[in-house]
């Protein structure tokens, strides 16, 4: 823990207020009541998720649901909150400039700002009427949208875009999937699950094209845009979103001596080559369970677990990160959606796909080294349990000795005997 | 803190604890898609294991939940879910190790046991004595002493094992 001399306050800054920084600030204030902790950010408003904002276009989630703290909780916590956007950072003075207000001096730092989302160098893929789903900015603009418009493309589709496509067609819309790759949510699913999606995606009344470029986007005079398509019809709708991937956002730390190639590189401590600056969540790269050094989920478990251990290493609690192990899941399409670790068909040697009636749905185990590490299902919600089941063993690595179709009761009866 | 406790030796299978959780959870109906503990029968292993949430002190349904729905009662300390602040999203599923959160198909949000606000309904119903509504303290207190009486016994067993390889 830190030692204080007398009457000396250590100031701990976060910049960032979302799933990293709050998870870092909650640690904090677990163990150590007399740090001063700042967390700046330069969204306006309260703390949102931003898992919710597609079940809010979806109109599954009321919008005042995707506040996750209220003001009282900085009072009653004792944190500084800025609302600023910082623009540059001095290691050595240990200060942070912001756009608006005075310079902010800090002791220890947790850079925790997050990813925003790209747009493809397209020709006119720009300017109004574009639109990302990123932020609860880019909700703002797409609502009124979803009760005005009548057709929609999304380009992309990712876990994201996909998300966003389903909400345009549960209000309505005429939606249009367009995605460069050969197949749909290759960052979540294996090509046999991405085949089982696609069809989801169709028989849901989408349209899907995979394998399309886009070359070109044309507004006309009607404020409608013409998506030119290669080797295809132009595709004519009312507005497009872009789903093409995030980046970090690390554009104040250009001068600074940080190491980053995509994102921060921290290590197990969520140290950052600089002494007292951490980095946690979507802006940063760390350990996977599977011993990559480097690796950025952009995920919201992740960012919170990321958070956690920095907060707890800025108050000299010797804590090291196990690896961050990625998992997604969602209802969309009529399925539900999930996957966890590694599943990547060029990245496994083995794999059982269990019979479609066991869970009612695909759900495929894929092995290496004839150790489980990742999963994925297109079924029903009671399969996600399975994942959540092979979690600890992914993480840890076990071996499990029974026959891959008795695999959940074999987990279950092991849990409970080292419980009781 | 209290928590719901499981003694597999005692429990016969007859599902009451699911039925009394079911009618409590309904309101309406004993189904057991409505109850919060499951019974589940090991047939090859000829086991049978109640299972229901360990309120772990480290919840980790409660840090990754997205939405903030989920938190612990400052009565009972039971790790709870606020359905009307509850997605849907699953994530709690995917999070719980032992698979005990339920996934609610009518209102689309994740439900679990709450422990009945301190009086857990399967444990009053439980006929084997199998369920106890018990303070963790005591209970892992007992937990360890089984674990070190397996140890004891192991060590005794080796022990005799080197006699007889030293009589030889
Ligand atoms: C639509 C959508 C759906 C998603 N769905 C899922 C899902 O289902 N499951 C999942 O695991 N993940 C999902 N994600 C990803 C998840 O939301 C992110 O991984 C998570 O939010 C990362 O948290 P973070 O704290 O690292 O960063 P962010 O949540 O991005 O927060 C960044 C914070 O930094 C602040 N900030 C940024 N730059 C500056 C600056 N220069 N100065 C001051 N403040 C700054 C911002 O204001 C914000 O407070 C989704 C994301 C989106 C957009
Ligand atoms: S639902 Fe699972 S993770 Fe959450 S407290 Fe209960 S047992 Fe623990």
């Amino acid at each position: 823990m830190i030692k204080y001399k007398e009457g000396e306050k250590v100031r701990l800054v976060i910049i960032g207020n979302s799933a990293a920084g709050l998870s870092a600030a909650k640690t904090i204030r677990k163990y150590d009541q007399k740090s001063e902790i700042t967390i700046i950010s330069k969204e306006e408003g309260l703390a949102y998720s931003r898992v919710l904002l597609p079940y809010v276009l979806r109109e599954k989630v009321d919008y005042n649901n995707i506040f996750i703290k209220d003001k009282a909780y900085y009072e009653e916590n004792a944190i500084t909150y800025i609302e600023d956007e910082v623009v540059a950072l001095d290691t050595l003075e240990k200060l942070i400039t912001v756009n608006k207000g005075q310079a902010i001096r800090y002791d220890k730092l947790l850079i925790a700002t997050g990813s925003h989302a790209v747009t493809p160098p397209i020709e006119g893929l720009n300017g109004s009427g574009i639109y990302h789903m990123w932020t609860k900015n880019d909700l703002d603009d797409l609502l009124p949208l979803f009760n005005q418009k009548k057709s929609v493309a999304i380009i992309g589709s990712g876990f994201v875009s996909l998300q966003a496509a389903w909400a345009a067609k549960c209000r309505g819309l005429e939606v249009s999937i367009i995605e460069i790759a050969d197949r749909v949510m290759p960052n979540v699913l294996d090509k046999k699950g991405s085949e089982v999606m696609a069809n989801h995606i169709v028989d849901s009344g989408l349209s899907l094209y995979t394998s399309m470029i886009t070359e070109k986007v044309e507004r006309q005079e009607d404020s409608s845009f013409k998506l030119h398509l290669k080797n295809r019809q132009p595709l004519v709708v009312d507005f497009v979103i872009v789903g093409a991937g995030v980046k970090s956002n690390i554009s104040f730390i250009q001068n600074s001596n940080i190491v980053y190639d995509r994102a921060i590189l921290v290590n197990e401590k969520m140290e950052t080559n600089i002494k007292d600056v951490y980095a946690a969540g979507d802006v940063a790269a760390g350990p996977t369970v599977f011993g990559d050094k480097h690796m950025t989920h952009a995920l919201w478990p992740t960012a919170v677990e990321m958070g956690e251990i920095a907060g707890a290493n800025m108050i000299g609690k010797q804590r090291r990160y196990q690896g961050s192990l990625n998992m997604n899941v969602t209802q969309m399409y009529g399925v539900t959606v999930a996957s966890m670790g590694i599943f990547d068909d060029e990245q496994i040697d083995g794999s059982y796909e269990f019979p479609m009636d066991q869970y009612k749905g695909y759900i495929k185990l894929c092995y290496k080294n004839s150790l489980i590490v990742g999963a994925c299902i297109i079924g029903e919600s009671e399969s996600v349990k399975l994942l959540g089941k092979l979690r600890p063993i992914i993480k840890k690595g076990l071996r499990i000795d029974c026959d891959p179709e008795k695999i959940e009761s074999y987990i279950d009866i092991q849990a409970f005997q080292n419980r009781y | 803190m209290k928590i719901i406790t499981m003694d597999t030796t005692k429990c016969v299978g007859c599902r009451n604890c699911e039925l009394a959780c079911a009618y409590m959870n309904s309101n309406t109906s004993c189904e057991r898609t409505y109850s919060k503990i499951r019974v589940n029968h090991y047939i090859d292993e000829q086991t049978l294991i109640p299972l229901t949430c360990l309120h772990c002190e480290e919840a980790w349904c409660l840090n990754v939940c997205p939405a903030a729905a989920i938190s612990r009662d400052e009565n009972t300390g039971a790790v709870i879910i606020d359905s009307d602040k509850c997605a849907g999203c699953k994530m709690c599923i995917l999070a719980c190790p032992y698979g005990n959160i339920q996934f609610d198909e009518k209102d689309l949000v994740s439900t679990k046991c709450n422990l009945c606000e301190g009086n857990p309904r399967c444990v009053g119903h439980c006929v084997g004595a199998a369920l106890n509504y018990e303070d963790v303290e005591s209970f892992n207190e007992r937990a360890r002493k089984k674990v070190d009486r397996k140890i004891m016994d192991a060590i005794k067993h080796q022990c005799k094992s080197m006699e007889v390889e030293n009589d030889k």
